[in-house]
């Protein structure tokens, strides 16, 4: 056995050598672990060697796919048609609701060239499906289907049909992974809908609680409110639904007063998601937005993954 | 030197279908039950051969296991070359143990790379992760011995192949 240092031959330095070899590899994965997280070259490494692992994605996605569509066959008849009926008076109700958005927004339009305010452009949304594929429960990532070769662009905003989700990360030639607004590096700007507050909300870890640092103790924010996306950054359009406030703790003596609110979108368990283009080209999407509050200048660094 | 070659091949092969269901989707609710495979894959390799898996093999293999599941690039490798130095230092003892007392140092080991992630998410500012986090080691020591029969049986059989 003439293999290596791990032989017979050297069974006495043997032991050190593997001790010092240890130390070698870990502080290694700790060096690369650190510009992951910091962001220095590693992502950058990262998507690129990604493309070379797609071919597995694909290979562990065809079996689940496969049974996706075996249990789709064996459906009974009377499961679709109940569905059917459910969705068609699903169709129906939202329809009516969106006749009524109809005049509004025509309303709105119409206001806003009076006041020759900024120009509400339409956004077109692109259906993308999760895919099968299981990462890191730790690392606030989920797959979809869509690649480069449908024209997903880094940054774009994903939402399902409750509320915000996330923003597209890695874009490869048939999937792209989308960073979840639960991440903790991620920050989302955001405003109440009431009051019209604008904030930041940031990930904790958990899918089912965000938080919003940096609102003033006394504003105006009350248990049940609606956050939407505002818009500023130019990443998110504005208006899209992202939490409801649950938590509110105004502590004596505090700036700000400790504010929790829970995604309205299934961060966990959706499957079907929209993917937002903006017709046009908005700025640059790196740099904030000219237009940033003051207690946000910091932070709202445009739902970009920082820290 | 062939011999060596055969025995890589087993590894990798055997690494990869421990990726695969890694990678395969599960319910939600057994999720967080999804046993470290390549940890139990690589133990196996450890106790069963001598200086073929070094830490070179298990930080590369760590590093392909952050590209596939999109976790802190390192993070994997820190942990499977921690678990590798554990096993070949303390090889010769685990070896003979009774299959219980085997197990448990496999439940030792899985426990002890949950704290090294427990460790890099606290370095992260991530919080603390819910109890169900504690499940997989369990489950990992659970599927150890019937994991040890298989490989067991596949090493013979390909064994076998070879010899013919």
């Amino acid at each position: 056995m003439v293999t290596g240092g791990s032989g017979a031959g050297t069974k006495f330095f043997g032991s050190t050598a593997q001790t010092a070899r240890l130390m070698l590899y870990g502080l290694m994965a700790i060096v690369l672990m650190a510009m992951d997280h910091r962001g220095n070259y590693v992502p950058q490494v990262r998507s690129l060697a990604q493309h070379a692992v797609e071919p597995i994605y694909h290979v562990v996605e065809w079996p689940v796919e496969a049974l996706h569509n075996l249990v789709a066959q064996f459906q009974s008849r009377r499961a679709l048609r109940a569905e059917n009926e459910r969705l068609t008076r699903q169709l129906l109700a939202q329809q009516g609701g969106l006749q009524r958005l109809q005049t509004l927004e025509e309303e709105n339009r119409r206001l806003r060239a009076l006041f020759d305010g900024a120009r509400n452009q339409p956004y077109e949304y692109r259906f993308a499906e999760l895919v099968g594929v299981a990462l890191d429960p730790f690392s606030h990532q989920v797959m979809i289907d869509r690649g480069s070769g449908d024209g997903v662009q880094r940054g774009q905003a994903v939402i399902d049909g409750h509320g915000v989700m996330g923003q597209v990360e890695d874009v490869q030639r048939h999937f792209s992974s989308v960073r979840l607004i639960s991440d903790p590096s991620h920050a989302l700007p955001v405003q109440i809908n009431r009051s019209g507050l604008r904030t930041v909300a940031f990930g904790m870890g958990e899918t089912d609680r965000l938080i919003l640092p940096n609102v003033p103790r006394e504003a105006d924010v009350r248990q049940g409110d609606l956050v939407v996306t505002s818009g500023l950054g130019h990443r998110f359009p504005s208006g899209y639904p992202v939490a409801i406030v649950t938590v509110i703790d105004r502590e004596e003596g505090r700036t700000f007063a400790r504010v929790e609110a829970t995604p309205l979108a299934a961060l966990d368990r959706g499957r079907e998601v929209l993917l937002i283009s903006l017709p046009e080209d908005v700025g640059e999407p790196e740099e904030p937005g000219p237009a940033e509050s003051p207690e946000v200048s910091a932070e709202a660094a445009a739902g970009e993954v920082q820290e | 030197m062939n011999l060596r070659r055969d025995r890589l091949s087993m590894v990798l092969v055997t690494l990869a279908v421990a990726m695969l269901l890694t990678l395969i989707p599960l319910p939600a609710f057994v999720d967080p039950l999804r046993p470290y495979w390549v940890a139990l894959v690589l133990i196996y390799w450890c106790l069963e051969t001598q200086g073929l898996i070094s830490l070179g093999l298990a930080f590369v293999v760590g590093l392909a296991l952050d590209l596939l599941t999109g976790s802190l690039f390192g993070q994997h490798a820190l942990s499977l070359v921690v678990l590798v130095y554990l096993v070949t230092r303390f090889r010769a003892r685990i070896r003979f143990f009774p299959p219980w007392q085997q197990a448990l140092s496999v439940l030792a080991l899985l426990v002890n790379d949950r704290i090294i992630l427990l460790w890099i998410m606290s370095l992260r500012g991530e919080p603390l992760p819910a109890i169900d986090f504690w499940a997989a080691p369990v489950v990992g020591t659970a599927i150890w011995p019937w994991l040890f029969l298989i490989l067991d049986r596949y090493r013979g059989v390909m064994r076998q192949r070879s010899v013919t």
